[in-house]
């Protein structure tokens, strides 16, 4: 059974008077344990299915699977659960919030998932730990650069253990220096956790020594799949 | 929590400005009610002070004008027209006239300690070289639990019903030795004191009890006259041009027309403690029972036995009814009632005070609730403007697995922080103010040896002002905090 599974997505959106298709009947699916790329240019939709498996937004029609269940009926709350449990995002820009320290930031992941003060001091310094910050915590994101805020992204979204991680153009504020450290990291998290990686990125070249498997995304539609 | 106070903290200015208004608006509740909460402490506790109170009855007697209306009715009443069915024939039987038949009657009652009637009169006594028409009151001495003399300021009560003894009120007393000719004559009100003490106050200070003790003790012994005319003695005009026969005592002696009747000084009454509604008619001097009511018909004057003729006794103004504990004051005050006789007790003026009250700090508090009322509209506005500064910040909160419910529990939690410490603040400012405006009229005002306090907090008022002010502050946070929870993160993140 995969991990993370579209069945004929599609998503419309009204802008004006008019009605855009941003998917037209997108269906992949994903492996435990795979890192898989989504490419395409600007406008192909990728964010848009990757916001789907992130439970950020619903289809028009299809649906979501993940781990054999179907998306489609879950209330709003259950959707935010889903978020704070099974998946944990990073994006491009970052998405810290700005008055909050590093710390903080992790920290309130795991505040939604109902954890103590204490026990949130704890894990969110481990966690920082863990992507090589302990020493940065009570910065905010203003004094960090752009790779050490990055970090955090990645710390915040590893903080309820999730299965999947998505992430949203991760390196496309970064150098390629950070960039190249990142994806690494992600690698790491891959082979030895076991997490689920969906990156979605218009460079192929920087995820090809990763990436087990790349969907290419045009208008909507898959029109390329490469890898296992 | 620490997420909603860090979100405030953030904008300090705008949440202080918020929180001011709902601190206005609590701390003029909390001044107003208070106002009117201490006003109605002093005034009922001041009324429920004299123990006597709670088991006091006060009976209504007739008039003189009622009983000559119920005559007239009588004469009426012999034609066919029927006015009042319940007025047949002899009117001044349906009357509550209170005789000592009725005194009678209502000592019978089971409850009762004891029933006094009130007899004053006026009349002209002589006192300290000065003549003044005065108030005396008949004061029983054959009743053991009667107690208006227990505390008396200086000597003793009276020897037996047959004495020819006075006993004083200060206000007597104090009619004596200033130029009043009356108790109500000019003269009469709050002299302007000079400076006290260096202070000067619109109403003067009164006397330490040690003044008041030492001043009522000069007079124990001394000879109180009371003047009446012989009787069948046509007044007419003063003997001779030159005669002054009211402020020079030879001439008074040797008056004709006037007998001299002397009464020894044996106590003063105590005005600290005295009954509020005084039933000898608010008397300067009280006399023997007895003794008064020998005085009363040879002080008559021509109206009233001209009435008395016309129409009968109308009997006593008036009478007290002493039960012997305070869970009998109904009872017998009913029972009193459905004998036909007025009666009412001071529970009943503190119930109505109370109905007053209770309207007044209602009022009150509905003004100082309406400025709450448009503080929590400021609320609203605020918490508005935050979240529309905030949009991001909530769907990054959303995206990394935050609830509709847990984003409208933050804005919830921030709201109630304005209302509870816009209402701790508040109470404390209605608090501070009150302090204030207690001392600056214990000061300035008035000038009392203790300082009398004007104001009241009880729990119940800071602890409803805070939970309402907490209550309101939840209310306007509402609408804002369901903008809040959708609030789509997508378009969120986007958003700068």
């Amino acid at each position: 059974m995969s991990i993370l599974e579209t069945k004929d997505v599609t998503r419309d959106y009204r802008m004006g008077g008019e009605i855009v298709r941003a998917l037209a009947g997108v269906s992949i699916s994903v492996e435990k344990g795979e890192f898989v790329g989504i490419l395409g240019t600007s406008g192909s939709g990728k964010s848009t299915l990757l916001n789907m498996l992130g439970g950020l937004d619903r289809p028009s029609t299809g649906e979501i699977i993940f781990n054999g269940g179907s998306l489609a009926p879950l209330s709003s709350w259950q959707m935010s659960r889903y978020r704070l449990h099974s998946v944990g995002m990073i994006f491009q820009s970052f998405n810290l919030i700005p008055t909050m320290t590093a710390r903080q930031n992790v920290s309130l992941a795991l505040a939604f998932a109902g954890m103590s003060q204490k026990e949130r001091r704890a894990k969110a310094m481990d966690l920082l730990q863990r992507v090589g910050l302990s020493a940065r915590s009570e910065h905010r994101p203003t004094e960090l650069s752009g790779g050490e805020q990055q970090r955090v992204s990645i710390a915040r979204a590893l903080a309820n253990e999730p299965e999947i991680l998505l992430a949203d153009e991760p390196t496309g504020n970064l150098d390629s220096g950070r960039a190249a450290e990142l994806i690494g990291f992600l690698n790491e998290m891959r082979r030895h956790e076991n997490k689920t990686i969906v990156m979605v990125t218009h460079d192929q070249e920087l995820i090809r020594p990763y990436a087990d498997r790349t969907i290419k995304l045009k208008d909507g539609r898959v029109v390329e799949t490469a890898g296992a | 929590m620490a997420l909603a106070w860090r979100n405030l903290s953030q904008s300090k200015l705008r949440t202080v400005l918020t929180t001011i208004g709902v601190i206005i608006g609590v701390g003029a509740i909390i001044t107003m009610v208070s106002l009117g909460l201490g006003l109605q402490k002093n005034i009922v506790n001041n009324a429920l002070s004299r123990l006597d109170v709670y088991t006091r009855i006060t009976v209504i007697g007739v008039s003189a004008d009622e009983l000559l209306a119920a005559n007239e009715k009588q004469s009426d009443s012999d034609d066919t027209s029927v006015d009042d069915p319940g007025d047949t024939g002899s009117a001044a039987k349906s009357l509550p006239i209170i005789d000592d038949k009725a005194i009678a009657r209502m000592q019978e009652i089971s409850g009762v300690k004891y029933v006094v009637p009130q007899m004053s009169f006026v009349s002209f006594t002589r006192f300290n070289n000065r003549t003044r028409r005065v108030n005396i009151g008949g004061a029983p001495t054959t009743i053991p639990d009667y107690d208006a003399f227990d505390n008396l300021l200086a000597g003793t009560k009276f020897s037996s019903d047959d004495a020819q003894e006075a006993i004083l009120t200060e206000d007597g007393l104090n009619l004596f030795n200033t130029d009043q000719v009356s108790p109500f004559g000019p003269g009469a009100g709050p002299r302007r004191v000079g400076a006290r003490g260096g202070r000067r106050t619109i109403f003067p200070a009164a006397k330490t009890e040690e003044e008041r003790q030492r001043d009522a003790s000069q007079v124990i012994g001394k000879e109180l006259v009371l003047l009446t005319l012989k009787s069948g003695v046509q007044p007419a005009s003063l003997v001779t041009p030159q005669s002054n026969p009211l402020n020079d005592e030879n001439d008074l002696s040797n008056d004709p027309r006037f007998e001299r009747h002397v009464f020894k000084i044996v106590g003063v009454k105590n005005s600290v403690g005295a009954q509020v509604i005084n039933l000898a008619g608010n008397a300067q001097v009280f006399i023997p029972m007895k003794q008064a009511k020998h005085y009363r018909e040879s002080t008559r004057d021509t109206m009233a036995q001209m009435t008395q003729a016309l129409a009968g006794d109308p009997g006593y103004p008036a009478a007290e009814v002493r039960v012997i504990d305070p869970s009998q004051v109904q009872p017998v005050e009913e029972k009193l009632r459905g004998m036909g006789f007025r009666a009412f007790s001071i529970t009943n003026a503190i119930d109505a005070i109370r109905l007053i009250f209770l309207i007044i700090n209602g009022s009150l508090a509905l003004i100082g609730g309406i400025a709450l009322l448009v503080a929590s509209f400021g609320i609203s506005n605020t918490m508005i403007m935050s979240i529309r500064e905030r949009t991001r910040e909530i769907g990054i909160m959303k995206a990394i697995g935050g609830s509709d419910g847990e984003i409208m529990k933050i804005f919830f939690v921030e709201a109630s922080f304005i209302g509870l410490s816009g209402g701790v603040f508040g109470v404390v400012g209605g608090w501070t103010i009150d302090a204030i405006a207690n001392f600056v009229v214990n000061k300035w005002v008035i000038a009392s040896t203790t300082s009398i306090q004007f104001f009241s907090i009880p729990w119940y008022l800071w602890g409803g002002a805070i939970t309402f002010a907490v209550f309101v502050s939840l209310i306007a946070a509402i609408y804002p905090a369901f903008r809040a929870a959708k609030v789509d993160p997508i378009k969120a993140l986007r958003h700068e």
